[in-house]
């Protein structure tokens, strides 16, 4: 039995971060920014219920520096959430296991979700003129 | 850049370690802290610095990292010649496991340059200057680079690793076709019976190092797997039930720390996913 007195070997401390570990927890930690981003996102449409007024304070926000890095991060934890969403439901079915694999869907998700960020602000500022 | 083989070393380091503190989230007495510094003979011109992870029981002081520079003139190839000449010639008193020093019996598995590999087949040339040389992670350590592994045998035992078969016994080898024999070989002779049990893949597996106490890890799924696979077993569904677990089987996330670590190039990744759709298959 392991005895409790004896040093715990370091961990996380010491691991080299690796596009496998590094891109798991990435996925943990938009998961856990779009669940805090869609309340946002009830308020919003709260807002544009209640009227003009409260819908003006609540876009002054989002058109804020501030509101802008927060819809920045949103979208880019959508899309990547999203990727590496589809890329799990390829493992789950027993598919892309190879090293290889695993490394070329891993930058592949990394560049899909940059590119589509990318995309969708390029054509969300385009539309707004 | 694209990793094809777990051998092969990162070609470009941004981080060596995640931005944490040293120390982070580290009890008391597990502490590591700064050691001895045994300079390099004089005179020597080739020379490597190991930073080596030290702890000793009888001390009652904490972990501490001491540094040994090697005349490599005067020293093997690999990782493991570097710790023998220590122990050799240096400082007697470090402590780890060898034996076959040829990759086979899994005994030197530890953390080297912040991944899990064998400390024979590991080049110093492939190393950085400082080497980091840690135990195998977070496990118990017993002494230096030796940890307790009583809990991963324990776990191994659990899944019952010995044919269970309801035929009677046969007058000679229970025979397998070349097919039956590859699901266990593979046919890159990289199944999941080539595993040597070092233990390299589960203790640098992040959700075995949170669940480790019910979580089986990597390399005893793999061995699970390998009895699934066998076409001389008969207990599948029983063995089956006994994975069927929220955190047996299922606190395996698919990181695949696992796969890009193992030194036998070996893939307990796949053979995870494998037991998990057996699983869902058997349900449908």
């Amino acid at each position: 039995m392991a005895r409790d007195d004896r040093p715990l070997s370091p961990d996380l401390q010491i691991y080299r971060p690796q596009l496998t570990s590094v891109l798991s927890i990435t996925h943990r930690l938009t998961g856990i920014a779009l669940s805090i981003g869609s309340p946002l996102l009830v308020c919003w449409l709260i807002a544009a219920a209640a009227g003009p007024a409260t819908y003006a304070t609540l876009h002054g926000f989002l058109a804020s520096w501030l509101g802008l890095l927060l819809l920045l991060g949103w979208t880019f934890s959508f899309f990547f959430h999203l990727c590496n969403g589809i890329r799990h439901l390829f493992w789950d079915a027993g598919y892309g296991f190879d090293l290889q694999t695993i490394y070329a869907s891993g930058w592949a998700v990394v560049a899909i979700s940059i590119g589509l960020t990318l995309s969708a602000w390029v054509i969300s500022v385009g539309m707004k003129g | 850049m694209i990793i094809k083989s777990s051998d092969q070393l990162p070609g470009v380091t941004l981080l060596k370690r995640f931005p944490v503190p040293r120390n982070f989230g580290v009890s008391p007495s597990s502490r590591i802290e700064r050691g001895k510094i045994w300079p390099a003979p004089a005179g020597a011109t080739r020379t490597r610095k190991f930073e080596i992870y030290r702890y000793d029981p009888e001390s009652g002081k904490n972990p501490r990292i001491d540094t040994y520079e090697i005349d490599l003139d005067t020293c093997g190839p690999m990782v493991l010649d570097a710790l023998i000449k220590i122990k050799d010639e240096i400082d007697s008193t470090l402590t780890f496991r060898r034996s076959c020093r040829e990759g086979v019996c899994g005994s030197c598995s530890m953390n080297i340059d912040g991944t899990n590999w064998l400390a024979c087949t590991r080049f110093i040339a492939d190393t950085a200057e400082p080497a980091t040389i840690y135990p195998l992670n977070h496990l118990r350590v017993v002494k230096d680079l030796v940890p307790d592994l009583t809990h991963l045998y324990a776990q191994y035992a659990l899944i019952e690793p010995w044919l269970k078969t309801d035929q009677t016994a046969p007058e000679r080898e229970r025979l397998q076709s070349p097919e039956e024999a590859e699901a266990l070989n593979g046919e890159d002779g990289k199944g999941p019976a080539a595993c040597i049990l070092c233990f390299c893949c589960t203790s640098g597996c992040p959700s075995h190092w949170w669940n480790g106490n019910r979580f089986l890890g990597p390399a005893v799924l793999l061995q699970a797997w390998r009895w699934l696979a066998d076409s001389r077993d008969d207990a599948t569904g029983e063995r089956l039930d006994n994975l069927e677990d929220p955190f047996r089987l299922y606190r395996c996330h698919t990181i695949l720390n696992c796969t890009r670590t193992c030194p036998k190039g070996l893939n307990p990744g796949k053979a995870i996913a494998s037991i998990k759709k057996m699983i869902a298959e058997r349900r449908s």
